[in-house]
C-alpha cells in the first residue's frame, strides 16, 4: 500500500533545503522548513510553507537536535521527513525517531546507514562482495599501532587517517611523514569526536594522483537496484569536492560497465533502498579501482546525473519512501548529456578562508544549458556557523568540451557576487586550465597548480570598475570636497 | 587642399628632428599647456581628462612639441589629481600620434626631490616613453646631465639640456657661453640637440635675452636655441621677439585662454606679434584658435586652483621665484597663516640670492623659499612686525650699504647675521657644502658657513667638495626596492608603479590604494563631480568606461547616523546604496598581526580552544614552544591549529573563548625566550 505523503519537513537549510522544495513544488507537496535563530529569513525558510523554530544558530542546537525536528514534524502535521545532505542525513538514530514517530522517512533503512556509516563495516562489506579495497588497518589508537603496520605491510608514506564515522571531506588527513603522525591522529580523534560523536579511526595507504569516481544508484523496496552511471569528483580543495562531472573522463565503457556494476551488486548485497552513491578510488595509471565508501544519503552533485539522465533523483526518494517501484529499469537508463558542476563557496578563492557576511548583490548565471541550485537570495546573510555553499552552478553540453563552455560563460560573464568572495576566480581559472581541460588531474590538482590558478585570476571586471567609481562620488556628494584635492 | 602642418612626428631621429627645424622659415611653437602652464598658474591641478580635449588640435597645429609630463606634474598628479604620467603618455599618444611629447626633467633628480644614482636613473629614465627630453640643472652643473643624456641620446630620442637663466650681475654671457661650451661638449656638439635657454622665473629684459641668443649663435652658429620664458614680469612678448630676431627657433606658448600671470606667453598673440614684426610663425592658426576655444569650456572649473595672489609682478626680477614656485609659495603661505609676511619673504628672497648664487628653480627654488619664509617666520614670532622690520632692515644694510663685508657691520649685528642660517633646512646646508654639485660662482662666504654650523663650521668648509652626485652615489639596489613594494602593495608591482615608487615612494603608495578603492574615478569623471560628487538628488553624470556608456544619478543622501551616511545612487538604473564612513565613524578596531611576535589568525573562524588538549588552556606568561598548537579555529567544520612560531612566552593574549576571529587578526603577542 501506498503511504501518504503530502507534507515534508525538510531537515536542512541553504542549498539542499531548497533543492528539496523545488521538488517538492513540483509535486505540489507541502513543505516544512526548520531554521536556526540567525536563519530567520533565509532562503529555506521563505521557500517553505510553514517553518519551525528549532533553536539557536550551533549546529548542535539547531540543526542536529533530533527530537526538536521530529516534534516540529509531529506538530505540523507533516507526513514525511527528508534530510537533505550533512547535518542527521547519516545519521541512524535520527532515521530511526522519524520511523518511530510513525513518520515516513525519505532515505535509505537506518541499519544501513549504521553499516555503511561505519568504514570499517563497510570496507569489511565491499570485501565480501568482492570490490578491491585500499590497504589499511582500523581501530587505530596510537602512533605506534600505525608505525607498526607500515612496517609490516611494507606501506611507505603518505598515509590517509580517518575518522571511521567521517564524511563530507571532514575528519580525515593525509599524513606526509613520521613527525606529523602523532599530531594528525590527535587532530583526526578530535574532530571525529566533536562531529561525529565516535572517535574510531582508521589508517590506510595514501593513493597517489588517485581520481575520485563515484557511482549513483537508486533502489526500492522490491530489490530493484538500478545505477545512474557515475559522476567524477576529482577536483578537490582539503578532501571536499569542489567541482564534479558526469560522465566521468577517465573511465572507457568496460570500466564503467565494471564500476557500475560493482556498486550495484555492493547495494545489492546490503540491502539498499532510496538513493546512494558508492564512491570509489581510481588509479589512473595502474587502471585500479577501490572502494572507497557508500554515501547513504542524497548527494550535493546528484545533480549533474539528473541532468545526463533527465531523471529527478528527489522525486524518485521521494516515490520509493512512499513505497511505490521504481518506474524504470537499467536497460532504459541512457545518459545522452556531459554535465559539470562547481560548488560556489563563500571563501577566499587565494586561502579559502571562509567569508561570512551579507550578499549585497547576487546575479545568477542565465542563459542555454545552465542549471542554479541556490541557497541564498540577494541580501541575506551568510552565518559563520555553517558550511559555505552559496549556489551550485551546473552546465551541460552535448560533450565535455561543450559542457565546459557553457561553464565558462557561466561564470565569467553572468555570475556576479557582492559583499562575500566566493570561490568563482578559483574555479574559472580550474576550467580553463589546460590539464583540465585535458582530463589530467588528481585530487591534488589544486594543490599542485594553486599559484599557476591564482596568477589566472582576472583581475578586472567591468562591472566592479564602475561600482569603484560610484562609490567615489558617493563618497564626495556626502563629504564634500577633500582636502588632498 | 588643406595644408599639412606637420613637420616633425615621434619616431624621427634627433637629427633628422633638428634638421626640420632648422630649415623652417621663421620660428615654431612649443606647447607647454599640459605642464607647464598648469603648473605655473593652476598648481599643476589641470586634470587629463580636460586636458585632453586639446589634443585633437595639437594633433594638427604643427607644434615642434607638447609639453605634457614631468616637473612637478609628476609628483601632483599622483598625490592629488590621482593619475599616473603613464596613463596620461598612453592616452595622449593615442589622441595626438603626430605630437612629440615633451618632459622636464631635473637631472639627477629626475621627476622625484633627491639625487638618484646613475643606475636608477637610466632604470626610469629608459623605460618612459618621451621623445623630447628637457633636461636642466639648478647649477647649471652640466656634469649632473651626463646619465641622463646617455640614456636618452642611446636610445635615439631627442635630448635638449638648458642652461637656467637670471638676470643678475654675475650672470654674463661669457658665464653663460661657459656652460653652454660644455653642453656641446657633453652631447658631442651641436648637431642632435637643441639647447633651451629656461627663464623659468620670467626675468629676462628683450635686450639682454637677444644679447645672450645671439652671443651663443655667434659662437655656435648651428645651435638651436629653444626660448622658455614665463610672463610674470609682463615683459614676456618683447622678450620673445627679441631672441627670435637674434636667432631661437622655438618658442614656449599656451592657449590664450588658459594664459595667467606666471605660465608661458599666449599663442595667438605671440603668433601675431612676431609676424607683425616680419617673422615667420609655423602654427595653423585654424585650429590653435579651436583650442583656445576648447579651453573655455572647462578653464572656469579651476578657478579654485589659481593663486590667492593674482596679478604679474615686476618684482620677480628681485625675488626671482620661478613660475611654478609662485602661487604654490602663496597658497603654502596662505596655509601656514603668514600671507601677510609674503612681501616681507620675497624682499628677504632678493636680498638671499645676492648672498647665495645659484638658480631659482628645483629644488633650488624650493630651498630659498624654505629657508627664507623660515627666517622671516622665526623674527615674526620672536619680535612681532617690528622684528620683521629690524630683519630687512639689517639685511638691507649688510648687502646694499656694506656689499657683505660683515667686518663692516657693528659686533651685535654681526653675531645676528652668524645666527641667520642656523635654523636653516638640511637642504640649505647640503647645497654649500656641495653636495648637490659645484655652486655656478664659487662657495658663499665663510660667514654663511658659520652662521649656519655654528661651532663646526670649520670643519663644515673642509668638507666641501665640487664632486658630481652623479659620481659619488651608490647605486641603488632595485631589485630589494621592488621587493619592498612588493610587501607594501601585497602584490607584483607594474613596472609603472614601481617607476613611481622610486620617485616618492609615500605618495606612490596612496595613490596606488586610491586606486585600488576607487578605480578609474580621476580619468572618466568630469571635474565638477571629480571634486564635489553629485550635489542634489536627480544630479546625475554620464561617462564612458572600457568602451561603454555609463551613468550615475543620486537619488539621496542620508543623514549621518553613527558615523555613516547612506548614499543611494542609481548605478546604470540598479538602486545601489553606499554606506560612507565620516571621520566620527566608530571604528571597531580589529588589531591586525605585524611583527612577528604577533601571531594571528590563519583563517577566519570560531576561536574554540586557547591551548591544546595536552596541556590544557594556555596564559599570560606561560612557556610555548616552537611549533606546538597553541589555539584552533574551527571554521565551516574543520579545525584549523595555530602553532607557536618560535619558543616564546605569551604576553598577551588578544581574544576570548569562542570569538570570531578574522584571517590575520592577532591572537597572541609572544617574547622570545633565550635558549639556555
Amino acid at each position: 500500500m501506498e503511504r501518504k505523503l503530502s507534507k515534508v519537513l525538510v531537515a536542512n537549510r541553504g542549498v539542499p533545503a531548497v533543492r528539496i522544495m523545488h521538488t517538492c513544488r513540483d509535486r505540489k507537496i507541502k513543505t516544512v522548513a526548520v531554521y536556526s535563530t540567525p536563519d530567520r529569513l533565509a532562503h529555506h525558510v521563505a521557500m517553505a510553507d510553514t517553518a519551525v523554530h528549532i533553536g539557536d544558530a550551533p549546529p548542535g542546537d539547531s540543526y542536529l537536535k533530533i527530537d526538536k525536528i521530529v516534534d516540529a514534524a509531529l506538530q505540523n502535521n507533516s507526513d514525511a521527513i527528508h534530510p537533505g545532505w550533512g547535518f542527521l542525513a547519516e545519521n541512524d538514530l535520527f532515521a530511526r525517531k522519524v520511523m518511530d514517530a510513525g513518520l515516513v522517512w525519505i532515505g535509505p533503512p537506518p541499519g544501513v546507514i549504521r553499516a555503511m556509516g561505519d568504514k570499517i563495516e563497510s570496507k569489511k562489506m565491499a570485501v565480501k562482495s568482492k570490490i578491491p579495497v585500499i590497504p589499511g588497518i582500523s581501530n587505530v589508537t596510537t602512533a605506534a599501532e600505525i608505525r607498526q603496520w607500515m612496517e609490516s605491510d611494507g606501506v611507505d608514506f603518505p598515509i590517509m587517517i580517518k575518522a571511521s564515522a567521517s564524511g563530507g571531506g571532514k575528519g580525515m588527513l593525509k599524513v606526509e611523514n613520521e613527525a606529523q603522525v602523532a599530531a594528525a591522529l590527535a587532530q583526526v580523534r578530535s574532530e571525529a569526536v566533536k562531529f561525529f560523536g565516535d572517535d574510531t579511526v582508521l589508517v590506510e595507504k595514501y593513493i597517489e594522483r588517485g581520481r575520485h569516481i563515484e557511482v549513483q544508484v537508486v533502489a526500492d523496496e522490491y530489490a530493484n537496484v538500478v545505477h545512474l552511471f557515475e559522476r567524477e569528483c576529482t577536483i578537490q580543495r582539503r578532501n571536499q569536492k569542489i567541482i564534479e562531472e558526469a560522465p566521468s573522463p577517465s573511465l572507457d565503457d568496460e570500466l564503467r560497465r565494471e564500476l557500475c556494476s560493482a556498486a550495484v551488486h555492493l547495494m545489492r548485497e546490503i540491502g539498499y533502498v532510496s538513493a546512494g552513491t558508492v564512491e570509489f578510488l581510481f588509479d589512473s595509471r595502474a587502471r585500479q579501482y577501490y572502494f572507497l565508501e557508500v554515501n547513504t544519503r542524497l548527494q550535493v552533485e546528484h545533480g549533474i546525473t539528473e541532468l545526463i539522465t533527465g531523471l529527478d533523483i528527489v522525486g524518485i526518494m521521494i516515490d520509493v519512501a512512499m513505497g511505490r517501484p521504481l518506474p524504470f529499469k537499467q536497460s532504459e537508463i541512457r545518459p545522452n548529456r556531459w554535465s559539470l558542476e562547481v560548488r560556489l563557496n563563500a571563501e577566499d578563492p587565494r586561502t579559502f578562508s571562509p567569508s561570512f557576511g551579507t550578499i549585497t548583490r547576487l546575479y545568477s548565471p542565465q542563459g542555454p544549458a545552465v542549471r542554479i541550485s541556490p541557497g541564498y537570495y540577494e541580501g541575506a546573510d551568510i552565518p559563520p556557523y555553517y558550511d559555505s555553499l552559496i549556489m551550485l552552478i551546473m552546465a551541460t553540453g552535448a560533450d565535455r568540451e561543450d559542457a565546459i563552455r557553457v561553464m565558462d560563460r557561466a561564470i565569467s560573464k553572468n555570475l556576479r557576487i557582492e559583499g562575500v568572495k566566493t570561490l568563482a576566480p578559483l574555479l574559472l581559472s580550474i576550467i580553463r586550465h589546460p590539464k583540465f581541460i585535458a582530463g589530467e588531474f588528481s585530487t591534488r590538482f589544486i594543490e599542485e597548480h594553486l599559484d599557476e590558478l591564482v596568477s589566472m585570476f582576472i583581475e578586472k571586471d567591468s562591472e566592479d570598475e564602475i561600482l569603484k567609481v560610484a562609490r567615489y562620488v558617493a563618497e564626495i556628494s556626502a563629504l564634500g570636497t577633500p582636502k588632498w584635492i | 587642399m588643406v595644408k599639412d602642418y606637420i613637420f616633425v612626428k615621434p619616431g624621427l631621429p634627433p637629427r633628422e628632428i633638428v634638421d626640420r627645424v632648422r630649415s623652417l622659415k621663421g620660428v615654431c611653437l612649443t606647447s607647454t599647456s599640459m605642464r607647464d602652464a598648469g603648473q605655473s598658474d593652476y598648481k599643476n591641478r589641470l586634470r587629463i581628462y580636460d586636458l585632453k580635449t586639446l589634443a585633437p588640435h595639437y594633433n594638427k597645429m604643427g607644434l615642434f612639441s607638447a609639453e605634457c609630463h614631468g616637473g612637478a606634474r609628476w609628483h601632483v598628479g599622483v598625490m592629488n589629481r590621482r593619475e599616473s604620467p603613464f596613463e596620461e603618455i598612453d592616452l595622449l599618444r593615442s589622441l595626438m600620434p603626430n605630437v612629440l611629447l615633451q618632459t622636464l626633467i631635473r637631472e639627477t633628480n629626475l621627476w622625484g626631490y633627491r639625487p638618484y644614482p646613475p643606475n636608477v636613473i637610466k632604470y626610469v629614465v629608459s623605460r618612459v616613453d618621451i621623445d623630447v627630453w628637457r633636461c636642466f640643472s639648478f647649477l647649471n652643473d652640466v656634469r649632473n646631465m651626463r646619465a641622463v643624456a646617455e640614456v636618452v641620446m642611446n636610445r635615439g630620442r631627442l635630448f635638449e639640456p638648458v642652461i637656467c637663466f637670471t638676470q643678475a650681475d654675475w650672470a654674463t654671457n661669457s658665464y653663460y657661453l661657459g656652460v653652454v661650451k660644455e653642453i656641446v661638449k657633453l652631447c658631442g656638439g651641436t648637431g642632435e640637440i637643441i639647447l633651451c635657454i629656461k627663464d623659468m622665473a620670467g626675468v629676462g629684459s628683450p635686450r639682454r635675452i637677444g644679447s645672450l641668443v645671439d652671443a651663443i649663435k655667434q659662437r655656435y652658429p648651428d645651435l638651436l636655441i629653444q626660448y622658455h620664458r614665463h610672463t610674470t614680469d609682463g615683459l614676456a612678448m618683447p622678450a620673445l621677439l627679441a631672441a627670435a630676431q637674434a636667432g631661437a627657433k622655438i618658442l614656449d606658448v599656451q592657449e590664450d585662454s588658459l594664459a595667467r600671470f606666471y605660465g608661458q606667453p599666449p599663442i595667438l598673440s605671440v603668433q601675431a606679434y612676431l609676424e607683425e614684426s616680419g617673422i615667420p610663425v609655423h602654427l595653423n592658426r585654424q585650429e590653435a584658435e579651436a583650442a583656445v576655444q576648447k579651453v573655455r569650456s572647462w578653464i572656469k572649473l579651476y578657478e579654485w586652483a589659481e593663486s590667492p595672489f593674482r596679478g604679474f609682478d615686476y618684482h620677480v626680477v628681485y625675488h626671482r621665484m620661478p613660475g611654478g614656485a609662485f602661487p604654490s609659495s602663496f597658497e603654502q603661505a596662505e596655509k601656514g597663516d603668514f600671507l601677510h609676511l609674503m612681501p616681507a619673504v620675497l624682499a628677504l628672497m632678493s636680498l638671499y640670492n645676492k648672498i647665495i648664487k645659484y638658480f631659482d628653480v628645483t629644488p633650488g627654488s624650493q630651498i630659498t623659499w624654505v629657508t627664507c619664509s623660515g627666517i622671516v617666520n622665526k623674527y615674526m614670532k620672536e619680535g612681532g612686525e617690528a622684528g620683521v622690520n629690524h630683519l630687512l632692515n639689517l639685511m638691507t644694510k649688510f648687502v646694499e650699504e656694506k656689499a657683505q663685508n660683515i667686518d663692516l657691520m657693528e659686533p651685535e649685528e654681526q653675531e645676528e647675521l652668524y645666527t641667520l642660517f642656523k635654523n636653516a633646512p638640511s637642504d640649505f646646508k647640503n647645497l654649500i657644502l656641495g653636495k648637490y654639485g659645484a655652486l655656478p660662482m664659487g662657495w658663499p662666504a665663510d660667514w654663511v658657513y658659520r652662521s649656519a654650523f655654528g661651532d663646526e663650521w670649520k670643519c663644515k668648509m673642509l668638507e666641501r667638495n665640487n664632486i658630481s652626485p652623479l659620481e659619488l652615489l651608490q647605486d641603488e639596489n632595485l631589485e630589494k626596492q621592488k621587493q619592498d613594494l612588493t610587501v607594501a602593495l601585497n602584490k607584483e608591482p607594474s613596472e609603472d608603479e614601481f617607476i613611481l615608487y622610486l620617485m616618492h615612494p609615500k605618495n606612490t603608495l596612496e595613490y596606488i590604494q586610491f586606486r585600488e578603492s576607487y578605480g578609474e574615478a580621476p580619468l572618466v569623471l568630469p571635474t565638477d563631480v571629480w571634486r564635489e560628487g553629485l550635489r542634489k538628488p536627480g544630479c546625475k553624470v554620464d561617462f564612458e568606461l572600457w568602451g561603454k556608456p555609463c551613468c550615475i544619478e543620486l537619488v539621496s543622501v542620508g543623514d549621518e547616523h553613527e558615523g555613516f551616511i547612506y548614499v543611494v545612487m542609481r548605478v546604470n538604473n540598479k538602486t545601489r546604496v553606499f554606506a560612507v564612513s565620516t571621520p566620527r565613524a566608530k571604528k571597531r578596531e580589529i588589531r591586525m598581526a605585524k611583527d612577528p611576535f604577533e601571531v594571528g589568525a590563519p583563517i577566519n573562524g570560531n576561536l574554540w580552544r586557547i591551548g591544546n588538549p595536552r596541556r590544557g588552556s594556555l596564559k599570560v606568561g606561560d612557556i610555548v614552544h616552537h611549533g606546538e598548537e597553541i589555539a584552533n579555529i574551527e571554521a565551516m567544520k574543520m579545525e584549523n591549529a595555530v602553532v607557536a612560531p618560535f619558543d616564546g612566552q605569551i604576553e598577551e593574549i588578544c581574544v576570548k573563548l569562542n570569538d570570531i576571529v578574522r584571517e590575520g587578526q592577532i591572537l597572541f603577542i609572544l617574547r622570545k625566550i633565550a635558549h639556555k
